[in-house]
């Protein structure tokens, strides 16, 4: 089953195409890696995908559904989490808040006005539970802001993951992290269900090698290459854009 | 983890000891003040509810509003509006209709300033109620003959066999109608919509991505705001006797602001403080010297502002608690 | 024929008092993103002290539009200065701070000037009128066109050929960038406020020649200015300027036709454009 299929999409951004006329599928339970050297458009791509950004052209199919012009908050609904490139919890509020409110987001009765949070005990229960599961659970009554940066990403992608979705976007979860830190992110990820799909866009050549059956490097907004890891890693094209642009940015695997 | 539990049992305790304090005083206060100390607390219940309703839309939403007394006026004109062209005395008909009226005109409002955010929809707001101002200074239907504003209001009929109301039946009322909106207001902001409302306020671009309608979830604030202002205007029309277009503009929009942030923004009685210290002010300042009453207000305003952010409620507080208040935080 | 010219006049002249009153403070709000909404009552000071000195001390209009331009830009430096620059990240309390001055300026120049209000004044050559179309139509407002045509060319100037301009322009897209150039931040945004303020003043003294001089005008400006900004858009002079005519000619045309409702047509244009394109005409993004 076809989880996610993007049709022709370009963004315009002035006399910029940030992502230019790019087409790919991907199916249930796949594991993607989108790679490319910095401004190749990854980030826009994620924010065109789940609704951060409308496309100048293009459309996006969901599960066979056209979401082209749904707002973020029902493609949530319909399945999508995300992680952002710089981490985006809420900083000024307890790890518990954030994981209450991330739970409540695709519940049916956060709209409910009179009667008090900690009255929804199911919700709270998962709470615990997605929390005991990260760890973090000591830390509950603590700030976000006062976690360490590996804890605040662990946090994130955890609770995107309790958000029960079915495509994980994850936006350079390695990003500031030790090697541990990574390693453990890694092992989440592989740790996911068969029928979950990821969509994960990341410079940590390592981690993209390990977690994804399939890559996708972008340059100056299209697509150039498509296939699995072995391909990319000996497609000529794809070293000259590595070796040429940021050889201090990325390394590829030794051959 | 003791201490912390204990902390905060120690901070509930004293949470519910300072508020039953200050629900005794509003009780009582009647038998041993003036009728001039007595006016001063209604006129101080019927802006403590004003400032608590601007707290929804600014402090727990975050949505920085310049208009807000538009929807206050709204209510207080409706009242009015009834007496002068209607002869309507009956509370259980005004009121009633006066908050409808607000709360529908900030539905109106409300769709047209949350198509913008952030400096425009404060400018925006502004205009708005900037534009009711003008409505009720320029169309002669509402206003009195021969002058800005409708006068003639007078104490409310509640139509209950023997009572005739006086000055101070009228504060029992107004307090009823406080109390009832503070239960109302606590129970909002401790709901999971007032939780995700402050969600939305600290970043809402993540709320979204977790499901959250943000619009909507704004709309709702700004309207249920305005509700409230509405029944603050209601009171205030059979407080005052008087309404003027001044109650719908900016002169009066300020009030709330002030006052929700002398007292500290975002948290829950913030406002009523802020109310309290408003109150103390304007009367000693409108006896001493009331030319520069307008001078006073600005420079307290400028320097909470610039010393004082978190506000004076929550400085007492952490003289009182000795402990650092977290706002929005879900009790498990 | 000469009706529709008239009113044209009218609310052309009007607009450009208008532009220059949005033009300052849309530039600060879209280069600086500081809201200043005492920027209408600086531009009460600046008129205020115009009005001193070209009536009461009976020097010529010309000083007293360079007074009240420099009393002006000097209340706002102080402004921004003392207390709003450390605000710079802060745009609600950036909005509270100014519009306390509201208050505070309003009260002070109530204190200094009395309550009365001063009729519109103009320069010597410019009392009295000259025929149009068969009518007589006051100097005084040909010339604020001309004056106002004037400035908005040289402040496009500066905006699109200078290096201050430029420096606005880098700011309005990216700060950081901007500072990491080297550009001492700090010192180009107190000039941007000196001049936004300066022109403020200035318009102060312009714009008494059709509203007089009033305690009052602290707010009403503000209120002409953000419609303007609302309509036109954020951060260039184009769009002060085609907000502000756009604004003045429907204000004109619609005293013209239906005197008490006026105002209307004003909100009803800010309303429009919300619905109809939320940045405003020629809005940049902030």
């Amino acid at each position: 089953m076809e989880v996610l299929k993007v049709e022709d999409l370009s963004k315009r951004f002035g006399g910029i195409n940030a992502v230019n006329d790019i087409s790919f599928r991907l199916e249930v339970g796949e594991r993607v890696a989108i790679i490319g050297p910095n401004g190749a458009g990854k980030t826009t791509l994620f924010n065109l995908i789940n609704g951060q950004l409308s496309p100048s052209k293009g459309r996006i199919h969901f599960f066979g559904r056209d979401i082209t012009a749904l707002p973020t908050h029902r493609r949530a609904h319909l399945g999508q989490a995300r992680a952002f490139q710089t981490i985006s919890l809420l900083l000024n509020l307890t790890v518990l808040d954030n994981a209450l409110l991330t739970l409540h987001g695709t519940r049916p009765h956060r709209f409910k006005m009179f009667h008090p949070v900690k009255d929804f005990k199911d919700v709270f229960e998962d709470g615990v539970h997605a929390l005991n599961a990260l760890g973090l659970w000591e830390k509950k009554d603590e700030p976000v802001s006062s976690l360490a940066y590996g804890e605040q990403r662990r946090l994130e992608i955890g609770l995107g993951l309790a958000m029960q979705p079915k495509l994980l976007l994850l936006d350079e979860p390695s990003a500031g992290l030790t090697i541990d830190e990574s390693s453990d992110i890694v092992e989440i990820i592989t740790n996911l269900r068969q029928d979950m799909t990821v969509l994960i866009v990341d410079h940590d050549m390592d981690m993209v090698f390990e977690i994804a059956e399939r890559i996708i490097v972008l340059h100056y907004g299209q697509v150039i290459a498509d296939g699995t890891p072995e391909e990319i890693e000996a497609d000529q094209h794809v070293r000259e854009i590595y070796m040429g642009v940021e050889a201090s940015d990325t390394t590829l695997k030794a051959g | 983890m003791e201490t912390g539990a204990t902390q905060e049992e120690q901070n509930r305790w004293l949470g519910k000891i300072l508020v039953s304090l200050g629900s005794l005083f509003l009780l009582c206060c009647p038998l041993f003040l003036s009728s001039y100390g007595e006016g001063l607390m209604t006129r101080f219940l019927i802006f403590a509810l004003f400032a608590m309703s601007y707290n929804v839309v600014f402090g727990y939403a975050g949505l920085l509003s310049l208009g807000h007394a538009a929807f206050f006026g709204a209510g207080g004109y409706t009242v009015a509006l009834l007496k002068l062209h209607f002869g309507v005395d009956l509370f259980w008909i005004s009121a009633p209709l006066g908050f409808v009226i607000a709360a529908f005109t900030a539905a109106l409002f409300g769709i047209i300033a949350l198509r913008v955010s952030g400096i425009y929809f404060l400018l925006v707001t502004f205009a708005l109620g900037q534009m009711l101002f003008s409505l009720a200074w320029n169309v002669k239907w509402l206003n009195s003959k021969g002058m800005q504003g409708i006068t003639g209001i007078s104490l409310p009929d509640l139509a209950i066999q023997g009572l005739t109301l006086n000055t101070t039946w009228y504060y029992y009322l107004v307090l009823i109608f406080f109390a009832i909106s503070v239960v109302v207001l606590y129970r909002l902001v401790n709901s999971p919509y007032g939780v995700a409302l402050v969600g939305i306020r600290e970043d809402e671009s993540r709320m979204a991505a977790v499901g959250y309608n943000t619009w909507l979830y704004k709309y709702l604030a700004f309207v249920i705001s305005g509700a409230f202002a509405g029944i603050a205007g209601v009171l205030f029309s059979y407080y005052n006797f008087f309404v003027s277009p001044h109650h719908l503009g900016i002169a009066t929009s300020f009030l709330p602001m002030v006052m929700a942030i002398m007292g500290g923004v975002g948290t829950f009685f913030g406002p009523v403080i802020g109310a309290v210290v408003f109150i103390f002010v304007e009367n000693y300042a409108s006896i001493l010297t009331p030319q520069r009453w307008p001078l006073i207000l600005g420079g307290l305003f400028v320097i909470i502002i610039m010393f004082a952010r978190d506000g004076v409620g929550v400085y007492l507080w952490r003289l009182l608690s000795k402990v650092t208040p977290g706002y929005g935080s879900i009790k498990g | 024929m000469d009706w529709f010219v008239i009113n044209m006049l009218n609310g052309v002249s009007y607009g450009m008092v208008l532009f220059l009153i949005a033009s300052g403070m849309s530039i600060v709000l879209g280069a600086m993103g500081v809201t200043n909404l005492a920027h209408g009552a600086i531009y009460m000071v600046g008129a205020y002290a115009g009005w001193t000195v070209a009536i009461k001390w009976k020097a010529t209009f010309g000083v007293g539009l360079l007074v009240g331009g420099l009393s002006a830009a000097v209340v706002g430096l102080a402004i921004e200065r003392g207390l709003l620059r450390r605000l710079y990240k802060q745009p609600n309390e950036q909005v509270l701070l100014t519009f306390g001055f509201v208050y505070i300026l309003s009260n002070l120049c109530l204190w200094i000037w009395g309550g009365w209000p001063r009729p519109p004044f103009t320069a010597k050559f410019l009392t009295g009128s000259i025929e149009i179309l068969g009518r007589a139509y006051p100097k005084a407002r040909l010339a604020i066109i001309i004056i106002g045509l004037l400035l908005a060319v040289g402040l496009w100037w500066l905006q699109e050929k200078t290096r201050m301009g430029a420096i606005v322009r880098a700011g309005m897209d990216d700060k950081e960038t901007a500072s990491g150039l080297g550009i001492n931040l700090e010192r180009a945004f107190a000039a941007i406020f000196f001049v936004s303020s300066f022109i403020a003043g200035a318009a102060g003294v312009i714009g008494a020649q059709l509203l007089g001089v009033r305690t009052d005008l602290g707010l009403e400006v503000l209120l002409l200015a953000l419609i303007v900004i609302i309509v036109g858009g954020v951060g260039s002079i184009q769009g002060a300027l085609l907000g502000g005519i756009l604004i003045g000619v429907i204000d004109a045309f619609g005293r013209a036709v239906f005197p008490q409702f006026a105002m209307f047509t004003m909100y009803l244009t800010m309303i429009i454009i919300l619905i109809v394109r939320p940045t405003g005409l020629l809005g940049r993004k902030i």
